[in-house]
C-alpha cells in the first residue's frame, strides 16, 4: 500500500471559501493541505469580476475585520472601486469593487504559497472512507494513487459536484468555465449517507473588448472612495478602469422570446432551483414583460487581457441565439464572444445536515463552506470558508464552536439562515435579512470582529495592537464631544450657525449638535479643531451617536435574543417524548435539530405554544 | 425573555363582585409606583411585602379608575418568583381592562397564554406536573369548539389587515429594493406618495382600533348612568327602560340609597343602566355613601342622563351638576315630564347649555322613549354600527397591536416628512408590520423578500 500522507486539515477545493479555510487553520497552527482540481484555478472568479455591494460588502469587511483575505486581496487586485448607497443612511452604504480577475488569483496565490503550514496541491479525490476507532479520522484517495489522511476534512467545492452545464439544447458534464466536474467524490459523500439536492446557476458571455464601440454606451468610472475593503492594509484607490453601461431593446427581448424552446430553463431541461436576484435574461424577459429594456454593464476581467463581461445578459440560449441578442445591444453590434453563457447544475448538501459552524452533523470532522451548502457569490463563500477554517481548529482543540450572532455580524445572519431557513434557492445575503442592520454596519466590523480573529490567532499581534489604539481614539473622540459645549453667543457658537444654518437657543454639546440632521463630524472639526483627529474614527463615532436611539432599540432586542440564544438544546435531542408540540413543529425541530431555543424560535412553524412547551419540559428535564 | 414585566386579569371574565390584575417581573413595583395612590391620592413609596393594603388606581390621565386592594410580593416569595403586585379591584370586564390598559400604559406588556405558570415553573416555583397540566389546558382550550366562533373572527380581521400589510409591503419594499439593489433600476422612494398610502393604513388602522372599543361595548355591556336631584323620576326612568319593575320607586327624596345596575336590551345593545342615589349634598352618612358611589359610578359610565323634573324648574344644585358632568362625560339632558305643567321647555334648557342634547320623555306615558333609546344607541356606538366596518376588533391584545402599529406608522409619516434615511423608516415601518403580524400570523421579512422580487427586476 502507497505511504499515507498525514495532515491535520484536509481543504477540497481552493475557492474563495476554500482558500480563506485553509488560511485560518494555518494561521491557528495546524499543517493544511488545500487540495484543488486545478492548480492554475486557484481562487478563480467564474462569474462577475465584482467584489462587495450592500450586504456582500459587509460580509468582506467582517471576514477582513476576523483576519481573513478576501477584503486585502480585493484592494490590491481591485480595478475601480465605487461606494454605494451613499445617500441613503450608514447600515446600508457598501463598497464595491471591479477586479482584475487574474491579479486576484495571483496575489491569493502568493499569501497563501508564503504561508509555512499550507501545502497546495493539485488532485482529484477518488475515494473517501472513515478510519480511526478511537479519533474519527478521513482518508482520501485521490485519482494518481497518493493516500491522504486528517481529522479533519472542509469540503469546498463550490459548484463541481456532479456539475452539468447547458448551453441550449446541449448539456455535458462539467465545472464551471470549462472545468472537470467532480464525480467521484460526491458519490463516496453519498454512500457515507450525505443527502445532496440539485441547484442551478449561472453566468452571461464574454466578450471581445475590441470589437465592442464603447462610443454607444455610458461610461462608469470608478471614484476615489475614502476607504478599501481591509482594516489592515493602507488603501491605495486606483482608478485603472472604467465599465460601461448600455440597455436591451424590444429587439432582444423578441430573439429571446423566439427562442425559449431552446432555452434550457424553460423547456424543462434543467431541474435544478435557480435564482430570483441573479436571473437569465430569459427569465427577465419572461417575467417582466412590460420592461421595455434592461441594464447591460461591461466590466473588465483582468487589466492584461481583452476579454469583458457583460452583467445582465446570463443566458443558457444556444450559443449562436446569445450571439444574436447580444448584437441587438447598442455598443455590441460587432460583439465577438470569446466564452458562452451557460447554465449550471449542481449538487449541494442539503442544509438541515450541518451545524451552523458548517460541521455536517453525522460526521466528526467534516466540515463543509460555500456554495457546496447551497448560497451563491465569493463574499457568502469566504464568509462560510473563515467560519469553517477557524471550527475546523476549535475542533482539533477540542473548543467550544465559534459562531458569531445575528446581532454581531452578517456573517452570523447568514449561517443561521442557512440552517434555520428552508433554502429555495441559491441564499445570497441581503442587507433585508439583518434585523440589526443599524448595528451591522462597514465602517464598524472590525469593533464587531477583530477581537475573534485575535484570539484565535488570525490577527497578527501588531495589527491587534493597532486596532486597540484605534478603539481608544473612538473614545476619546466620543468623549471630547460629549464634554465640549458652546454657547450661541461664542465664537464657535456663531461657527456653528454659519456651517450648520441651526441657530442656537442654549449651550449646546457637539454630541448634541451631532445627533441634529444636516450635521457632519466633518463639520464639528472645522468648528472645534483640537478635536482629536481620525477619519476612520470619526465616522464610527457620528453613526454611534446619530442614530443612538435606533441603536438602543436594536441593543434592546438583541438581549432578547441573546438570552433564547443561551438556551441550548443537548445534540440529539428527541423532541418524540416533549408533549404538546404540534405536529408540524416537531417534524420540523426534528429535521433541522436546532441548537439553541433561539434557533428553534426561527424555525417557520414553530410557534410560540411550542416553544413554551420545550422550554418548560427542557428545563425540567435536561437542564436540572 | 424574562425581563420583561406582563400583566394579565387572573380571574375568570365575566361579572365576578372581585377581579384580580396580576403584574410580574422586574418591574412589578415601578408600574405599582405609576398606577396606584394611597386613597388619599399620595404617591405610595413603600412597599412592604405580602401586606394588604388600600388604594386607587390611576390612568396615566391620573384620573381614578378603581378603588382598590393591592399586596406586594417580592422576589422570589411569589407565584411566579419575580417581583408580583397583585390588584384587587372591582369585578367588572370594563373595570378589569382599564386596569390593565394603565398597567400596560406603565410598562407591562400583555402576558401570553400560560406565560405566569411558565414563569412560575422556570423560576422553580411549581413542579413540571402542575406546569404541563396548565399548559395541557391551554393546548385543549384551543382545541375546544366554542374556540372556533374566535378564531373565526379572527381570521375576518386577518383577513381585513391583509389588505392594510399588502399597502406597507410595498412601500417597504420599494425601499429594500432600492437599498440591496442600487445598482438595478428601482425607481426612487416616492416620499409624497408614500406618505399618502401610509397616512391612509393608519387611519384604516385608528378606525379599526376605535371600534374595538364598540366591539367591547357589545361584547360587556355598556354603563350609562342615570344622574339628578332625587324624586325627579329616575327610578321611574330607569324602570321605563328596562321595561319591568326593578327600581324601587317612591316619592320620597334620597329612597335610591343603592344603586341598581341591570343589562337591558337597548335596541340590540347590551346597556348597564345604573340609577343613583342622588347628588344632593346631605349629612346623612347612609346617603353621603350613595352620593360618593355615585361619583365612582360617573367615572366609568360612557354615557350620562341627567334627569330634570320638568315641572319643578332648573335649581342651582342641577345646574352646577350639569357643568361638572359633562366636563367628564358624554351627557345628554333629559326632560321628564309629570302631570303637573312644567316649569321648563326643551327649548329653554338647550339654550342654557348649548351642544348638549336636550331630550323629551315622559315617564307616565312612556312618550319620547323610544327616540330616547335610539339616541342613546347612537351615541354609543354610532348610527352605522354593525355596517360601517366589516369587522370588530373584541380583543385588548388586537387592539394593543394595532395601536402600537398606528404609533409606528406616524413615525415613519415623520421620518418621511424629516427626511429620515431610508434604512431607519425600514426600521419603523417593519416594527408596524411586526405588529400586524402578531395579529394575522404573517412574518415581514419573509413577506418582504418575496414582494421585492416580485415586484421589481433584479438582477445586473
Amino acid at each position: 500500500m502507497a505511504q499515507v500522507k498525514i495532515y491535520d486539515v484536509i481543504v477540497v477545493g481552493a475557492g474563495h471559501a476554500g482558500c480563506e479555510a485553509a488560511y485560518a487553520t494555518a494561521k491557528m497552527g495546524y499543517r493544511t493541505l488545500l487540495l484543488t482540481l486545478n492548480f492554475t484555478n486557484i481562487a478563480f472568479m467564474p462569474c462577475n469580476p465584482s467584489v462587495g455591494g450592500p450586504g456582500k460588502g459587509h460580509l468582506v469587511r467582517e471576514v477582513d475585520a476576523l483576519g481573513g483575505l478576501i477584503g486585502r486581496v480585493t484592494d490590491l487586485a481591485h480595478l475601480q472601486m465605487r461606494s454605494l448607497n451613499t445617500q441613503k443612511g450608514p447600515a446600508v452604504q457598501a463598497l464595491r469593487a471591479q477586479v482584475d480577475k487574474r491579479r486576484y488569483q495571483e496575489i491569493m496565490l502568493g499569501i497563501l504559497e508564503r504561508e509555512p503550514l499550507i501545502h497546495l496541491r493539485q488532485g482529484e479525490i477518488v475515494d473517501l472512507e472513515r478510519v480511526g476507532s478511537e479519533g474519527v479520522s478521513w482518508r482520501l484517495e485521490l485519482s494518481t494513487g497518493i493516500i491522504l489522511e486528517a481529522p479533519v476534512v472542509i469540503l469546498a467545492a463550490g459548484t463541481f459536484f456532479q456539475g452539468t452545464v447547458h448551453i441550449g439544447l446541449v448539456s455535458f458534464p462539467s465545472g464551471p468555465q470549462g472545468q472537470h466536474p467532480s464525480v467521484s467524490l460526491p458519490q463516496k459523500l453519498a454512500a457515507e449517507g450525505i443527502r445532496f439536492r440539485r441547484f442551478k446557476t449561472g453566468t452571461s458571455a464574454r466578450l471581445r473588448r475590441r470589437s465592442l464601440n464603447f462610443e454607444a454606451m455610458i461610461e462608469q468610472p470608478g471614484e476615489e472612495t475614502p476607504h478599501g475593503f481591509s482594516f489592515w492594509i493602507p488603501w491605495q484607490p486606483r482608478l485603472a478602469a472604467s465599465c460601461w453601461l448600455t440597455y436591451t431593446n424590444e429587439r432582444t427581448h423578441e430573439i429571446i422570446r423566439k427562442n425559449l424552446h431552446q432555452a434550457p430553463m424553460y423547456c424543462g431541461a434543467i431541474t435544478g432551483v435557480g435564482t430570483r436576484y441573479c436571473p437569465a435574461i430569459e427569465g427577465k424577459v419572461v417575467n417582466f414583460p412590460d420592461r421595455p429594456r434592461h441594464q447591460v454593464f461591461i466590466e473588465p476581467e483582468s487589466a492584461g487581457t481583452d476579454e469583458v463581461y457583460v452583467a445582465g445578459l446570463s443566458s443558457s440560449l444556444p450559443e449562436a441565439i446569445q450571439e444574436e441578442f447580444i448584437r441587438t445591444v447598442p455598443g455590441l453590434e460587432r460583439a465577438e464572444i470569446v466564452r458562452p453563457g451557460y447554465a449550471i447544475e449542481y449538487d449541494v448538501v442539503a442544509a438541515e445536515q450541518l451545524t451552523p459552524f458548517l460541521q455536517l452533523k453525522e460526521c466528526p470532522g467534516l466540515f463543509c463552506a460555500g456554495q457546496i451548502n447551497g448560497t451563491s457569490g465569493y463574499e457568502e463563500a469566504a464568509a462560510q470558508g473563515i467560519i469553517a477554517g477557524i471550527n475546523a481548529g476549535l475542533y482539533l482543540k477540542g473548543e467550544t464552536p465559534f459562531l458569531p450572532r445575528r446581532d454581531e455580524a452578517y456573517i452570523g445572519v447568514l449561517l443561521d439562515d442557512l440552517i434555520t431557513k428552508e433554502l429555495d434557492e441559491p441564499y445570497r445575503v441581503m442587507t433585508s435579512f439583518a434585523e440589526f442592520r443599524l448595528s451591522l454596519r462597514q465602517e464598524n466590523a472590525d469593533l464587531r470582529l477583530a477581537e475573534y480573529g485575535y484570539k484565535y490567532g488570525l490577527l497578527a499581534d501588531a495589527e491587534y495592537e493597532r486596532f486597540l489604539a484605534k478603539k481608544e481614539r473612538i473614545e476619546e473622540i466620543r468623549a471630547t464631544l460629549e464634554k465640549t459645549a458652546f454657547d450661541p453667543e461664542s465664537e464657535a457658537g456663531r461657527k456653528i450657525t454659519e456651517l450648520t444654518g441651526i441657530t442656537l437657543k442654549q449651550r449646546i454639546s457637539l454630541a448634541e449638535l451631532l445627533q441634529k440632521p444636516g450635521v457632519s463630524f466633518q463639520m464639528l472639526q472645522e468648528v472645534y479643531t483640537q478635536l482629536p483627529p481620525g477619519k476612520d474614527e470619526g465616522r464610527v463615532v457620528e453613526n454611534q451617536i446619530k442614530y443612538q436611539g435606533y441603536l438602543t432599540r436594536e441593543a434592546k432586542m438583541a438581549e432578547r435574543l441573546r438570552k433564547m440564544e443561551e438556551k441550548r438544546i443537548p445534540p440529539g435531542f428527541d423532541y418524540n417524548q416533549v408533549p404538546n408540540l404540534s405536529t408540524a413543529a416537531r417534524e420540523k425541530l426534528s429535521r433541522v435539530a436546532p441548537l439553541t431555543i433561539g434557533q428553534a424560535a426561527r424555525i417557520s412553524g414553530v410557534g410560540p405554544a411550542d416553544l413554551s412547551a420545550l422550554l418548560i419540559w427542557m428545563e425540567a428535564r435536561v437542564n436540572r | 425573555m424574562r425581563e420583561e414585566t406582563i400583566v394579565a386579569v387572573a380571574t375568570p371574565p365575566g361579572e365576578g363582585g372581585i377581579g384580580v390584575i396580576r403584574i410580574s417581573g422586574p418591574q412589578a413595583q415601578a408600574i405599582g409606583e405609576k398606577i396606584l395612590r394611597h386613597p388619599s391620592g399620595k404617591t405610595i413609596t413603600t412597599w412592604p411585602e405580602r401586606k394588604v393594603r388600600l388604594g386607587v388606581v390611576i390612568s396615566s390621565e391620573e384620573k381614578v379608575i378603581d378603588e382598590v386592594i393591592f399586596f406586594f410580593f417580592r422576589a422570589p416569595r411569589s407565584y411566579t418568583g419575580e417581583d408580583v403586585l397583585e390588584i384587587q379591584g372591582h369585578g367588572g370586564q370594563k373595570n378589569m381592562e382599564l386596569i390593565l390598559s394603565a398597567a400596560m400604559a406603565a410598562g407591562a406588556r400583555p402576558a401570553e397564554p400560560g406565560e405566569f405558570t411558565k414563569r412560575a415553573f422556570l423560576n422553580g416555583r411549581i413542579d413540571l406536573a402542575q406546569a404541563e397540566a396548565v399548559i395541557d389546558l391551554i393546548t385543549a382550550q384551543t382545541d375546544l369548539a366554542h374556540r372556533a366562533a374566535q378564531e373565526q373572527l379572527r381570521g375576518r380581521l386577518s383577513d381585513y389587515l391583509h389588505q392594510c400589510e399588502e399597502k406597507l409591503l410595498a412601500v417597504l419594499a420599494q425601499i429594500e429594493a432600492a437599498l440591496d439593489f442600487p445598482e438595478d433600476e428601482i425607481p426612487d422612494l416616492d416620499r409624497k406618495e408614500a406618505m399618502g398610502t401610509i397616512a391612509e393604513v393608519a387611519k384604516e388602522l385608528a378606525a379599526l382600533a376605535a371600534q374595538a372599543e364598540k366591539g367591547r361595548i357589545l361584547r360587556e355591556a355598556a354603563t350609562v348612568v342615570l344622574a339628578g336631584k332625587p324624586n325627579v323620576g329616575k327610578s321611574s326612568l330607569l324602570n321605563r327602560l328596562l321595561g319591568e319593575e326593578r327600581a324601587i320607586v317612591t316619592p320620597i327624596p334620597g329612597t335610591t340609597r343603592d344603586f341598581v345596575a341591570e343589562i337591558s336590551n337597548l335596541q340590540g345593545l347590551p346597556v348597564r343602566l345604573v340609577d343613583t342615589a342622588g347628588l344632593r349634598e346631605t349629612s346623612d352618612p347612609l346617603e353621603q355613601e350613595g352620593v360618593r358611589r355615585t361619583w365612582h359610578w360617573v367615572e366609568k359610565a360612557e354615557l350620562i342622563l341627567i334627569v330634570l323634573d320638568a315641572a319643578a324648574g332648573l335649581s342651582a344644585e342641577e345646574e352646577q351638576l350639569i357643568r361638572e358632568v359633562k366636563e367628564k362625560k358624554r351627557v345628554f339632558i333629559v326632560l321628564n315630564k309629570s302631570d303637573l305643567p312644567p316649569r321648563l321647555t326643551a327649548d329653554g334648557v338647550a339654550g342654557r347649555f348649548p351642544g348638549l342634547p336636550v331630550l323629551t320623555v315622559s315617564t307616565v306615558s312612556g312618550e319620547g322613549l323610544e327616540d330616547l333609546e335610539e339616541k342613546i344607541r347612537e351615541a354609543l356606538v354610532g348610527k352605522d354600527f354593525g355596517r360601517e366596518h366589516p369587522v370588530i376588533v373584541t380583543s385588548l391584545r388586537h387592539k394593543d397591536a394595532l395601536e402600537r402599529a398606528g404609533s409606528y406608522l406616524q413615525d415613519v409619516l415623520a421620518g418621511l416628512r424629516d427626511g429620515l434615511s431610508e434604512d431607519l423608516l425600514s426600521v419603523d415601518l417593519r416594527a408596524a408590520l411586526a405588529a400586524l403580524g402578531e395579529i394575522t400570523g404573517r412574518a415581514v421579512s419573509d413577506e418582504v423578500i418575496a414582494a421585492i422580487f416580485s415586484r421589481f427586476c433584479i438582477g445586473k
